[in-house]
């Protein structure tokens, strides 16, 4: 038996009830009605703290129990998942170890899960898609950034070679590779380029800064690195995750809480931007190494193109790349390692 | 003019409600931390039952008159509208990843923003009971439009100067719009006032960017002092040449966002105090502007330092305080209302607005 209150089918009068009986025959005994009514019951709402229970008929009426009535005693649930949940919800220890494990589990999915997911993703992507991507930012880019190459005739011949030498030792395995040179002009200026489809553009002007055409190659290198690594893919699927992670965190977060934290991870994907160049780095040293050319002097290239800039120096939380100085460092433990192992 | 007078008396004196909430910060911890942990561990689908227990925990103990409000929505039609919604905003992303030529989409986005509005404005009132009668929203296409695209722009053409009228259009639109059961509300916001709370804002702006600015430029002069001693490196002290700029671009933006918040609360008033249902009945707000924004920016504050673990208190925080300051002027019992029915709106729409953050009520 259930003291509350009984409001009938699409009205907010009320009347103080009693319902008895069992949940297949119910009873429902308005205070100073005459005969008890039997209604069927359609559902019950599910426990959640501080709100009182109600029962909808199929007729549309509402019984709503007292505060604290015995609801899942009458209906025989106190062991459904959410009598269950609310119980839990309300015991200190249980929350308190699941904070613990909810800020456990958060750590791990943003150092190990979303970069695991994200890589999954990446090799997963078909390959039309990513095809589509290169064919649409080339297209934008040749349109706003870059003018034909002026390079002659003969050494982009010889680029081409020092290219395809290198893809042949990369293997076939993911995006084909592609070549292609172009100006950089003003805005770009000395650069490299993958795009994930397996499209390197090297600008004119890095080509005339290089000294020697290793230095080129170590630059094609780490492109490629790019490309077999598919970081451009799993940059974007980063970014996602972490999207999707903040959205969760803070599903019921205002406005305000919502802009601080999106400014956050936006710092948190150039913190990624610096892992993958690092990894390509390293991937150059590996490919130069096997190709028999100097793994390390792309650096030297790199230091050039960077020289009038003090701050491409050092690593700032603000860097898309990490600093010249950690980079040298990091090829250079890398070819100590090949040259040991 | 008192509107009140014309009004004949019911069966009862007037009462003046107000609205209660009666969670606890701790209370809703639990459920939060839990909402998040099964989140997590389902890989984002239980998000769709933890935003139902959510919405039901404050409107389940949000009360009036002795009788608490209920939230109706089923999950399961949750679930569906986000994983429709996730999928046009991938596919859109993807479409302009591979060409920037299909950000023309967004044009269809405008035009449909108006339905959009309705239906997600339709289906949130229709999952809305008090005293087993539902709200109901019945939107216009134009109606919509003018409001809600035309008129914001007016709003930024004019720099804010038309702003006011913009937001009679809004909440007068809202307003007439929704009803409960069979009596509709209407809101009839009067310009005057409007105009009086944008005065007050642009005050509360000059103050708020003087602060602001002062506190960045002792911050930034500060942090400069001190990291220039450590490093008497020439390259850092040009970058931290540019610290006051920044400093005092970001108190811009932070005095932007709060005069936002003074504005839109000033705005709650004075619609909500011009809003009467069933003719009779009239709404009540009484929010403090300052105290409201010394809310919000507190609870930030509080939210940050503690990485989002009193996040719930917060949020506890600022909805009973909102709830304090409503009320019902009420022209007799509420007994009488019958329900009816109503256009069920679009899950979807709905979900669009909650993902992206939308959100027209305070």
């Amino acid at each position: 038996m259930i003291e509350g209150r009984y409001f009938p089918p699409a009205s907010s009068a009320v009347t103080s009830a009693v319902l008895s009986g069992t949940p297949e025959a119910l009873r429902l005994q308005e205070t100073g009605g005459q005969e008890p009514m039997m209604p069927v019951l359609q559902s019950v709402s599910d426990p959640v703290a501080g709100v009182p229970r109600k029962f909808t008929f199929a007729d549309g009426g509402v019984f709503e129990a007292a505060p604290g009535a015995d609801v899942d005693g009458f209906l025989g649930t106190h062991k459904s998942f959410f009598s269950r949940l609310t119980r839990f919800e309300a015991n200190l220890k249980y929350i308190a170890l699941a904070a613990m494990v909810t800020i456990g589990l958060l750590f791990v999915a943003y150092r190990h899960g979303i970069p695991l997911l994200a890589s999954g993703a990446a090799v997963m992507t078909p390959a039309p898609i990513v095809a589509a991507i290169d064919f649409g930012t080339l297209e934008t880019v040749d349109r706003t950034l870059f003018e034909p190459t002026e390079l002659p005739e003969k050494r982009q011949e010889a680029l081409r070679a020092l290219f395809a030498e290198l893809s042949f030792a990369a293997g076939k395995k993911g995006p084909p590779l592609q070549l292609l040179l172009r100006k950089g002009g003003k805005t770009i200026g000395a650069n490299a380029i993958a795009l994930p489809g397996g499209t390197i553009i090297v600008t004119d002007e890095l080509v005339t800064l290089a000294a020697t055409d290793d230095e080129i190659a170590g630059v094609m290198a780490h492109e490629i690195g790019h490309v077999r690594e598919r970081h451009s893919l799993q940059q974007i699927y980063r970014v996602l995750g972490i999207g999707f992670m903040v959205a969760l965190v803070g599903g019921d977060a205002s406005q305000l809480v919502d802009d601080v934290v999106t400014q956050a991870s936006a710092v948190q994907t150039l913190v990624y931007s610096r892992e993958f160049e690092t990894s390509a780095d390293l991937y150059s040293v590996d490919l130069m190494s096997r190709v028999g050319r100097d793994p390390v002097s792309f650096v030297d290239l790199l230091d050039r193109i960077g020289k009038d800039d003090e701050a491409a120096q050092e690593t700032y939380w603000f860097s898309t790349h990490p600093g010249m100085k950690e980079r040298r460092a990091a090829v250079e433990k890398k070819i100590r390692e090949l040259a040991g192992g | 003019m008192n509107t009140n007078e014309a009004v004949p008396l019911g069966r009862e004196a007037r009462r003046e409600l107000s609205f209660s909430f009666t969670g606890s910060a701790t209370e809703y911890f639990g459920i939060w931390i839990v909402n998040l942990l099964l989140s997590l561990i389902t890989l984002g689908i239980y998000t769709a039952w933890a935003k139902v227990r959510r919405q039901r925990y404050f409107y389940g103990n949000t009360w009036l008159d002795g009788h608490n409000f209920e939230y109706h929505a089923r999950p399961v039609k949750i679930l569906i509208g986000r994983i429709i919604v996730l999928g046009l905003l991938v596919l859109y992303n993807l479409l302009v990843l591979i060409s920037p030529f299909f950000s023309f989409l967004l044009i269809f986005y405008i035009l449909a923003f108006p339905w959009i509005l309705n239906k997600s404005m339709a289906f949130n009132a229709r999952m809305t009971s008090y005293r087993n009668v539902r709200l109901n929203f019945r939107g216009s296409y134009w109606g919509a439009f003018f409001s809600f695209i035309v008129m914001p722009i007016v709003a930024l053409v004019s720099l804010g100067i038309l702003a006011p009228l913009a937001s009679r259009y809004a909440y007068n639109y809202i307003g007439r719009h929704l009803g409960y059961g069979t009596a509709r509300f209407e809101t009839q916001a009067p310009l005057k006032a409007l105009y009086g709370n944008l005065g007050a804002t642009i005050i509360f702006v000059i103050l708020a960017a003087v602060v602001c600015g002062a506190i960045g430029l002792a911050l930034s002069a500060g942090i400069g002092s001190f990291s220039y001693g450590d490093m008497g490196d020439e390259e850092f002290a040009r970058l931290l040449a540019s610290g006051p700029l920044v400093a005092g671009l970001l108190g811009a933006y932070v005095a932007l966002a709060l005069s936002y918040v003074f504005y839109a609360a000033g705005v709650r008033n004075i619609a909500y105090n011009s809003t009467t249902l069933d003719g009779k009945h009239r709404m009540t707000s009484n929010v403090g502007r300052l105290r409201y924004v010394w809310i919000l920016v507190s609870n930030l504050i509080v939210t940050i330092l503690t990485v989002g673990l009193m996040r719930p208190w917060a949020a506890v925080r600022s909805w009973r305080y909102l709830a304090a300051s409503t009320g019902l002027l009420a022209a007799g019992p509420l007994d009488d209302f019958v329900d009816e029915a109503a256009p069920e709106g679009n899950v979807g729409a709905a979900e669009f607005f909650d993902i992206e953050g939308i959100d027209f009520g305070l």
